[in-house]
Order: structure tokens, then C-alpha cells, then sequence
């Protein structure tokens, strides 16, 4: 007699299985992409979508093997799948307990620069008009501190920033100086377009390890009519200000955005042959947002969701292209959502949180006191809508603000988990509230979802890179590296 | 030829009222959709919406498909119910946050 039992024994009685919870969406053809609970997924077709739902699903067939070990189906011997489903969930909403992490000062409306799609800026020359005062950022730095999040990132924003240097000198200097008590990760960010950057300020930038976050919309006749200021020299500016501080304060301080105008739409290879110009090793394809002069100046209605897409796939085709003769580049929205795609970490990224980031994530303290749920919130106010603000530094506390009702009822009312569609909907897992666009658009943090732009922007991108990882197994590994990046 | 609204009927053994308005909901953007109920059937009274008039036929097929899709996301659904529960139990397991 054999001291081993036949591999049959091993084999699982057909159809003896039970489902666990999932959800899928039809793509091209007969193929579906089915999500687990946390959003692992799996490519099926049709038939084996049904037959796997009525339990037909032969246990010698791949895919069985693949379901299980994904947590899509358990059977009765499989005690640890629903603990697993339990921990992995845990693991995925882990960010949440660590509360706000970022905290953005916007110092000055002030600004050089009049772009036509910018949300706040002024060319105010007034000072006392459009800075943030001392007080007003102590105020704002004992906010940050009660904040329980271990890492701290205070960024500060504009107009344009340098414009109130000064005043990050303090900030920076009183921030580190509570935190020797304090002993978070803190972390500082700048976000300029480099045209103002001195000497002066590179060298408190090294001392202070400050990150620079710039911008960078393309060739120079592209930048320059995107980001007009007196001289016509925005774009000349950005490169000298970009080499000043690559040497002075190092080579990987500086990164740069871009942001999608009408001009940018037939111009993908472009912008990305700029980016690799200068060095840059990725760059975030962005779309315009809905808020403040954007809609004031018609920016944001001159091109749509289904233009932007065609755009964002054409450089993204270019990017692989490029990976795949060697060039190591990322486009970064690609790889944000890949992270949650593909991986269980989750980046953080406001735009892709449920239950939003906005305040819990990320909050913003306006240059005269004002509180705000998040960047766009801020935006909004251009409108005249101050729904999304919070409180204010000078007389309210930081329990009136993270409990006040404008932040609560906004991020339960738009929690994608029980919203209309997003509760079926296979890319939920992926995906964020978003209520602050979805408030500017409908008047509701919720929103239509078949009608939203954000929606089909998040499902297009989602449905790109399912089809390159289904179809293009190079560019499938060059995606796990993306989601993998350290 | 029909006339508009187009009446589409709907046993409601097969599908029930959950399922054709979560469908409904789907085309929100393509179609108007009036959900009526009586005597076990549901009936739907479907317009397109403005701007949508030519994709109309297209439209109305691939709702009856979506009715399909919701019909086997509720089978889904009803079926992991306490498997989602009990998920969520062990996720919040150690947060304080129980009765």
C-alpha cells in the first residue's frame, strides 16, 4: 500500500464551491474583468463568468485555480480565504488611521504669472492684501501638529509662493523646531514655476532638504502661451531656474507638472520629448480642472473628456513605445492607479480615495485663515461657493474643523462603497469620491455617475491599461515596475 | 416602427424592480427611463435623451444586455452577502469600533 493518497484525492468535487464577493464589468468582445473585494482581478469570458456564478466551473480548469487564489470562490476546506479578504481590507484602508497628511499653506495669491486656466492667482502688488501673515501660519502649524500622522508634508502653494518667501522662512524654521519634540517624518515642498528663484533661496532650500515642485507645459511657444508673464519668458525662466537648482540643491529635488490645454491636445509626443529633454524620468499627463477662472475664461469647457482621453492614450502608446526601446519613464497617473491595480498598497492620492481625501487626507489653509477641505475647495471659492470650507484658523479649533459638518456629510454622502453604480461597479476598488467635482458640476458631492467626467475619465484610463495588460505582455511588466517603484 | 416612448415589458420573475433600476440608472446619460409596475410585469417607457436620438436602437439593445449583467451582479451579490459581512467583521476587528 502506498504511504501517499492519488493526486485525485486532491481534486475538488465539481461545482462544490461557494462564491465569495465580487464584482465585474464587460470589456470589449465577450471578455469581462471581474475584482475580488480588495480589487485583485481576473480576466474572463462570458461563459466562464456564467458557468463560474452557477457553480459549473470545472475544478481542473486554470481559471478555478486562479479564482481561488485570488479569494473569488472558497471551497468548504478553505478556512482562511474570508480571514485573508478580512486582513487584506484592513491592509487597504490602513492610510486611513493615520489621518492628515498633507497640509497646504498657500502663502500668496500673489503672482507673476497670468495663466488662463489658473484658479487663484491675482497681479495684485498689494501685499497685505493676498499674503498669509505670521500669525496666521502659527496658527495653521499648531493645526498640523495635532494631526497623528506620522509623516507630515507641509507644501506650500500660490500664486506664486517666493513671491512671500519670508514667510516659508518661518514656516520651515518654527516647523522643524517643533518637531524636535514632535519627531514626525516632516517633509517640504514648494510649488513654483522657478521663474522668481534666487540664490538666496536655493541655498535655504538645501539646508532644508525643500522639495521643488514646478511646471512644465511643454515646448517653449507651448509653455510660454500657456503661462503668460510680462517678457514672454516663462518657459526660458523654468529652464535656467531648473538648472539653478538641479546644482544647487540636487538633481532629484526638482520635479514638474504639466496641465492640458486645448494647445496641448495634438501635441503628446511633444510634451513628453520635452520632458526627456530636460531629463525628467516620467511626467503627470494631467487634465484641466472645472474650478475658478478655468471656468471663468472657458478653459475647462473648450475640450471634453473623450478629447482628453485621446490624448492621454496617444502619450501614454509614445511612453510604452519608449520603455520598450529602453528609455525608463513613467506617466505617473498610469502609475498611481496601477499601485491600487496591481499592488496592496494604496498611494494616497487625493483624486483616488473612498472615503475622500479631502481634509482627512489632505487640507488646506488659505493665505487669510481660511480652512479648506482640499486644493479644488479653495478653487471653488473663484465661484463664489464656499462649501467645502471648514473653518477658520483664528477662531475656530482643530476639533471644530476636522468635525465640521461640511467635511462629514461630504465624505459620507459621496463614499463610493454605497453610491449609486460605483457600489457594483468593478473598478470601485481603483477609483475615488471625488466630491468636491462632482459638487461643481451637479451641485451634489455625488453626482450622475453615467454623466460624470470624472467617471468616464477614471473607467477610459481603466480600460487602457486593462487591454495593454491583457493584450501586451511587455507592456504588462513594464506596468508592474511602475506600480512597484520603491 | 414604434413609437416614443417605447414600451418595453418585463416579467418580473425574471428580473426583479432592483435590477432593471439599477440598469436604468446605467443609461441615465442616453436614455430616459419611466419604470411603471403591474400585475407582476414591469414596464419601462424609454425616450432617448436629448442629443442621443440616433443611437437609440443601439441603446435600447445594450440595456437589455445590461439587465442581464445587474440580474447576475444581484445573484452576486445576495449570494456573498454574509461572506461581505464577515469580511468586514475581521477587517474591523481590532478597531475599538464594535458593540
Amino acid at each position: 500500500m502506498s504511504k501517499f493518497s492519488t493526486l485525485e484525492k486532491y481534486v475538488s468535487p465539481k461545482g462544490q464551491y461557494e462564491l465569495l464577493p465580487f464584482r465585474f464589468e464587460p470589456l470589449v468582445e465577450d471578455n469581462v474583468v471581474a475584482t475580488n473585494y480588495v480589487g485583485e482581478f481576473v480576466f474572463l469570458k462570458r461563459k466562464q463568468l456564467n458557468d463560474f456564478v452557477q457553480k459549473k466551473l470545472d475544478p481542473s480548469d486554470e481559471t478555478y485555480s486562479l479564482l481561488r487564489a485570488k479569494h473569488f470562490l472558497k471551497e468548504s476546506s478553505d478556512l482562511a480565504s474570508i480571514e485573508l479578504l478580512g486582513l487584506k481590507t484592513r491592509t487597504k484602508f490602513s492610510n486611513l488611521r493615520n489621518f492628515t497628511n498633507l497640509h497646504i499653506f498657500v502663502v500668496s495669491l500673489r503672482c507673476d504669472h497670468s495663466c488662463p486656466y489658473c484658479q487663484v492667482s491675482r497681479q495684485s502688488e498689494n501685499k497685505a492684501a493676498f499674503d498669509m501673515s505670521t500669525a496666521t501660519a502659527d496658527k495653521a502649524l499648531q493645526i498640523v501638529f495635532r494631526s497623528p500622522n506620522p509623516a507630515i508634508k507641509i507644501e506650500f502653494q500660490g500664486g506664486e509662493p517666493l513671491l512671500n518667501f519670508d514667510l516659508i522662512r518661518h514656516v520651515v524654521t518654527k516647523a522643524k523646531q517643533i518637531n524636535e519634540v514632535e519627531k514626525r517624518n516632516l517633509e517640504f515642498v514648494i510649488a513654483t514655476t522657478l521663474s522668481l528663484i534666487t540664490d538666496d533661496i536655493l541655498d535655504f532650500c538645501k539646508e532644508h532638504k525643500i522639495f521643488l515642485s514646478s511646471s512644465l507645459d511643454g515646448p517653449e511657444d507651448l509653455h510660454n502661451r500657456n503661462r503668460p508673464r510680462p517678457g514672454k519668458d516663462s518657459y526660458a525662466r523654468f529652464v535656467e531656474g531648473l538648472q539653478k537648482a538641479r546644482d544647487k540643491v540636487g538633481y532629484q529635488s526638482v520635479s514638474a507638472l504639466m496641465t492640458t490645454t486645448t494647445a496641448s491636445l495634438t501635441r503628446a509626443r511633444d510634451i513628453i520629448d520635452e520632458y526627456l529633454k530636460h531629463d525628467f524620468d516620467g511626467i503627470f499627463l494631467r487634465h484641466l480642472s472645472p474650478y475658478g477662472f478655468a471656468i471663468k475664461t472657458k478653459t475647462y469647457g473648450a475640450y471634453n473628456v473623450d478629447h482628453w482621453l485621446e490624448f492621454y492614450c496617444e502619450g501614454l502608446d509614445y511612453i510604452l513605445d519608449l520603455n520598450k526601446q529602453g528609455v525608463y519613464f513613467t506617466e505617473y497617473f498610469a502609475s498611481l492607479l496601477l499601485t491600487k491595480m496591481l499592488t496592496s498598497k494604496d498611494p494616497g492620492f487625493v483624486d483616488l480615495m473612498s472615503p475622500a481625501g479631502a481634509g482627512i487626507a489632505a487640507v488646506v489653509f488659505n493665505y487669510d485663515g481660511d480652512v479648506y477641505a482640499s486644493d479644488e475647495s479653495r478653487m471653488l471659492l473663484e465661484m463664489g461657493d464656499d462649501t467645502f470650507k471648514l473653518g477658520n484658523l483664528h477662531t475656530n479649533s482643530y476639533e471644530d474643523i476636522f468635525t465640521s459638518e461640511a467635511l462629514l456629510s461630504a465624505l459620507d454622502d459621496s463614499f463610493t462603497m454605497s453610491a449609486p453604480m460605483c457600489s457594483d461597479c468593478a473598478f470601485e476598488p481603483w477609483c475615488g469620491a471625488e466630491p468636491v467635482f462632482h459638487h461643481a458640476i451637479f451641485g451634489d458631492v455625488l453626482g450622475r455617475k453615467p454623466e460624470s467626467e470624472f467617471c468616464k475619465r477614471i473607467m477610459g484610463v481603466i480600460r487602457y491599461l486593462l487591454n495593454k495588460m491583457q493584450t501586451d505582455p511587455e507592456a504588462k511588466e513594464i506596468f508592474m515596475r511602475w506600480a512597484n517603484k520603491c | 416602427m414604434y413609437q416614443l416612448p417605447m414600451k418595453l415589458e418585463i416579467d418580473e420573475q425574471i428580473y426583479c424592480i432592483e435590477v432593471v433600476q439599477k440598469a436604468s440608472y446605467r443609461f441615465i446619460d442616453r436614455l430616459t427611463i419611466l419604470i411603471s409596475k403591474s400585475a407582476g410585469k414591469l414596464t419601462c417607457e424609454i425616450e432617448p435623451v436629448i442629443g442621443a436620438e440616433a443611437q437609440f436602437d443601439e441603446n435600447v439593445a445594450n440595456f437589455k444586455r445590461e439587465l442581464l449583467d445587474q440580474q447576475l451582479r444581484k445573484q452576486i451579490k445576495d449570494e456573498t452577502e454574509s461572506a461581505r459581512n464577515l469580511i468586514l467583521s475581521y477587517a474591523f476587528s481590532r478597531s475599538g469600533l464594535q458593540k
